[in-house]
């Protein structure tokens, strides 16, 4: 393919690709955040603790982190089209993108969450914080730095799902690594989308590791 | 009425397999402005004891009564209200790591819902008691263990309270800090009147601040009352091994006929093992000697090997308890 085709398709893959990705991870983490919470304040050793609903989620969450991306996104059709109109393109790809993520999600935060002190949490209770100053003053903040860790993961894993997506109709660099690599055995474009998803990968990885090592407290200067 | 008040606390957790009673029928009366040890070996019991006084833990049966409220008839958020006034100091500190100094006094104050004006006028008067006012900007992990629970005692005295509960507050620290520490709360109690609730397993705590001290022992009080009470004359073998812990004599070479004396005040400044053995001509072996002060008072005790014959052992008895010393026979175990 020549530079003056590459180009313009390359960049318009790249703006498909991060726009779907960052779009996800940001509902995701919408989504993610409450279930998360909810998580850590009903299981058995939380400060409110409700079994049933924890044993609900818990099973719910699995669910749907077992299913395969691609399966996911066919099974979500029909409420894709609901809410975008249609099942492909790079806006039609959010909602499974979402989907399969949200959970995902979830428990990373969980596991960020579980991270704290329960020393520091006890030493809240103790001062008469209620359930929301703990999420809100000690949770949350206490945990940022492996937050900020997950959301790196988390948005990596959601920009490998995004390039999935272009096998059935998913838009981005995944779709021009399918259309013109794999079915017309252009294999430079392969090669390129390829090479263009490790720096996108790369930058996301650097970007979120710098963010949290700043934001960390902990470390001596 | 006393500011604190456990009536028949008891605490049982279940298990899967079994249930353990951490604690049975606790009765203990805290006045206002005591330093009040609670000493007990670790597994007694004495960490779910001060989490029941604020209701960290809630009791299996019994009640718990501050300032004549008995906590379990309190709704929540009363509860929480009542938590500002009962504050709690830890082992390890339990600072918030991502905020500094500054950011964790406030806390407290954040979480009693005060405005943020107020918030930082009391953090500088709160710098001034506890000495840190040139590390207010760093964090956790740049103070060393003794700054950390400086911190911590700031924030506990932030929202004005009327009881300090300190769990195991200085057995994280070196002796040096654990002094310091132990001072800083001794001030708090006579300048500020706060009352001290100590959890500690460390007799030498209990010895250097207390005026009262209650010992736990497997979950049962074990006995109370004032530190020279205790110190001087233990009811239950549990206060005698506490107290005489640091001793160090081997049980083994146990044998023969043996007594510890206690002296108390002006007694520990007379030369009494001297003019046992001139006026009595008799020789003793001193096993073991100890002399401490306890919150101010001297306090000593000996342990005599006494000689074979027995009209001998009494005369040294009887000529003890005519100096007024308080004598008694170790059979068995030297605790």
């Amino acid at each position: 393919m020549s530079i003056e085709r590459m180009v313009p398709l390359m960049l318009e893959g790249i703006r498909d690709t991060l726009y779907m990705t960052t779009v996800s991870t940001l509902f995701a983490y919408l989504l993610g955040m409450p279930l998360a919470i909810l998580l850590v304040l009903t299981s058995p050793k939380g400060l409110t603790p409700k079994p049933l609903v924890y044993r609900v989620m818990d099973a719910l969450v699995n669910v749907f982190r077992s299913i395969p991306f691609l399966i996911l996104m066919i099974l979500v059709i029909p409420l894709t089209r609901l809410i975008a109109g249609k099942s492909y393109g790079s806006t039609a790809t959010i909602v499974p993108l979402v989907i399969a993520a949200a959970p995902y999600v979830a428990r990373m935060i969980e596991s960020s969450l579980l991270e704290v002190d329960p020393g520091v949490i006890e030493a809240a209770q103790s001062m008469g914080a209620s359930v929301p100053a703990i999420i809100f003053k000690v949770l949350i903040p206490e945990a940022k730095t492996s937050l900020i860790v997950g959301a790196t993961i988390s948005s990596g894993t959601i920009l490998g799902y995004s390039a999935m997506s272009g096998a059935i109709g998913g838009g981005g660099l995944g779709q021009i690594a399918i259309t013109y690599g794999y079915n017309r055995y252009q294999t430079d474009v392969l090669i390129i989308t390829v090479v263009l998803l490790i720096v996108l990968m790369q930058i996301f990885q650097i970007v979120g590791m710098y963010i949290s090592r700043k934001t960390d407290k902990r470390i001596r200067e | 009425m006393s500011l604190i008040e456990l009536r028949n606390l008891t605490k049982t957790f279940k298990g899967k397999t079994q249930t353990v009673e951490a604690l049975r029928n606790i009765n203990l009366n805290i006045e206002q402005g005591d330093i009040y040890g609670i000493i007990g070996m670790s597994g007694a019991g004495k960490s779910t004891l001060v989490r029941c006084i604020n209701f960290l833990e809630q009791p299996t049966s019994g009640s718990v009564v501050i300032d004549g409220k008995d906590l379990a008839s309190l709704a929540p958020k009363e509860l929480r209200q009542l938590r500002q006034q009962v504050s709690m100091i830890f082992q390890h500190f339990n600072l918030l790591q991502q905020r500094n100094v500054r950011g964790n006094i406030a806390f407290a104050m954040e979480i009693a819902g005060m405005k943020k004006a107020d918030i930082d006028k009391r953090i500088d008067e709160l710098l001034e008691i506890v000495g840190l006012a040139d590390r207010q900007h760093n964090y956790p992990s740049q103070l060393s263990g003794g700054q950390q629970q400086r911190v911590a005692i700031a924030r506990a005295l932030a929202t004005n309270p009327k009881i300090i509960l300190c769990d195991e507050a200085t057995s994280a620290l070196d002796p040096t800090t654990t002094t310091s520490i132990l001072n800083l709360l001794q001030e708090i109690n006579r300048k500020l009147g706060i009352t001290i609730v100590i959890i500690t397993h460390e007799m030498s705590v209990v010895e250097s601040i207390c005026t009262h001290v209650a010992i736990i022992d497997d979950g049962v009080l074990a006995e109370s009352g004032t530190v020279e009470q205790i110190f001087s004359q233990p009811k239950t073998a549990v206060a005698r091994k506490l107290i005489f812990r640091k001793s160090g004599a081997d049980n083994s070479l146990i044998g023969e006929r043996m007594i510890r004396i206690v002296f108390e005040g002006s007694s520990s400044s007379e030369p009494v093992i001297s003019d046992l053995v001139t006026q009595c001509h008799v020789s003793v072996s001193i096993f073991h000697a100890d002399i401490r002060n306890v919150s101010g008072k001297v306090f000593g005790q000996m342990i005599l090997q006494l000689p074979e014959d027995k009209l001998q052992q009494e005369k040294v008895i009887y000529y003890l308890q005519s100096r007024n010393l308080r004598v008694e026979e170790v059979t068995g175990n030297v605790h």
